[in-house]
């Protein structure tokens, strides 16, 4: 069987048509799995809660007002890391910004 | 009884090498990532080095390589942007990618199991995103921190919280492969000792083989995250990038 790279070309593209599956589409990984966004957003919360508590921790050696900071730094953290389990669980992910809930520009970038 | 479950994650020195007070040995390591740098390159070079219409099996896997982070790069990416960081990209999901599989074969070492080296990579990453977002919009960057429409009172309020958001980046991106891989190869050496355990009591040839079994089924479940998480790294990697160029 000897085929032009057109006719292959268009072989493929029907084989990709069939399968339903569209050239250059995103694969699906684990992370679209439930156990897979679970730990994500464990590391996620964590992650936040520790760079707040250190950032309010060091502030306060700097500036001598220990535990002013630390404190407020730690639930900002806290904040935080919920803002980054929403975010990657809405498939945002770590856009910074309100992103696609912003209704004035159409994101159609909602593949995940 | 046999040696613990962590022992595997020690860092060996094949080479010591002192200069002053800084210990620069050739770890075990190290040979493995050279080994994962030496690997790559010569699967890309012998692989296109026919240049057939029709690949061969040798020549299939770099394109397969290429096509699949080439996609995630212009999933995330524009034109230009994604030219100029696909070597990036590709280069990072290698590193990781080797790392991660060749830490599943008996006597080698996963350097993406120690949080030096992943949080070496996220950083690089975050400083990278962070420089390339400062240059392509100057000091209008860091209105990043500032998600649009935002009352400013508020901001009193977001602005920190964004930041430590952003500042988390790194260390989730670290965190996340250095958790999976240790977690995966702490359980698979578990499994192991359960099997040396069991060849202690009567029937023991029989029931030390069981943990083996589960043994199998984990090594293909760390084989599938071994490639989940080098993607992860890739797809993340872009989207730090991409938010620091779209900024919103």
């Amino acid at each position: 069987m000897n085929l032009t790279p057109e006719e292959l070309g268009r072989k493929i593209k029907e084989a990709q048509d069939r399968q339903g599956q569209a050239p250059g589409a995103p694969i699906q990984t684990g992370e679209s799995t439930p156990a897979g966004r679970a730990m994500r957003a464990g590391v996620d919360l964590a992650a936040a809660i520790l760079v707040g508590g250190f950032l309010g921790y060091w502030l306060d050696k700097w500036l001598h007002t220990k535990p002013l900071f630390m404190i407020l730094l730690f639930f900002m953290g806290f904040a935080a890391g919920f803002l980054n389990i929403y975010r990657s669980q809405t498939g945002q992910d770590f856009k910074i910004g309100m992103g696609t809930l912003d209704k004035t520009e159409p994101d159609n970038e909602k593949k995940e | 009884m046999a040696t613990s479950p962590l022992e595997q994650f020690v860092i060996r020195p094949i080479v010591p090498i002192h200069a002053g007070a800084f210990d620069l040995s050739f770890t075990q390591s190290a040979l493995v990532m050279f080994a994962g740098v030496a690997l790559t390159t010569a699967l890309m070079i012998m692989g296109v080095k026919n240049r057939a219409l029709v690949p061969g099996r040798l020549q299939n896997l770099p394109e397969m390589l290429y096509e699949f982070v080439a996609g995630i790069v212009h999933d995330n990416l524009h034109d230009d942007d994604a030219r100029r960081f696909f070597p990036f990209v590709f280069s990072l999901f290698m590193l990781v990618l080797m790392g991660n599989l060749l830490g599943l074969v008996p006597y080698s070492f996963t350097y993406t199991s120690h949080i030096i080296v992943t949080a070496a990579l996220a950083l690089f990453v975050f400083f990278l995103s962070t420089g390339y977002g400062i240059y392509r919009h100057g000091l209008h960057f860091f209105s990043i921190f500032l998600p649009p429409g935002l009352p400013l009172i508020m901001a009193l309020l977001i602005v920190p919280i964004e930041i430590i958001s952003y500042l988390s980046r790194p260390l989730s991106l670290s965190v996340r492969l250095f958790a999976n891989m240790t977690a995966g190869h702490t359980m698979l050496k578990v499994f192991a000792g359960f099997s040396v355990s069991l060849i202690a009591v009567s029937f023991g040839a029989v029931l030390g083989f069981l943990p083996v079994v589960v043994n199998m089924a984990l090594l293909g479940l760390e084989t599938m995250i071994a490639f989940i998480q080098a993607y992860v790294f890739a797809i993340l990697t872009c989207i730090y990038l991409k938010s620091v160029i779209e900024l919103h």
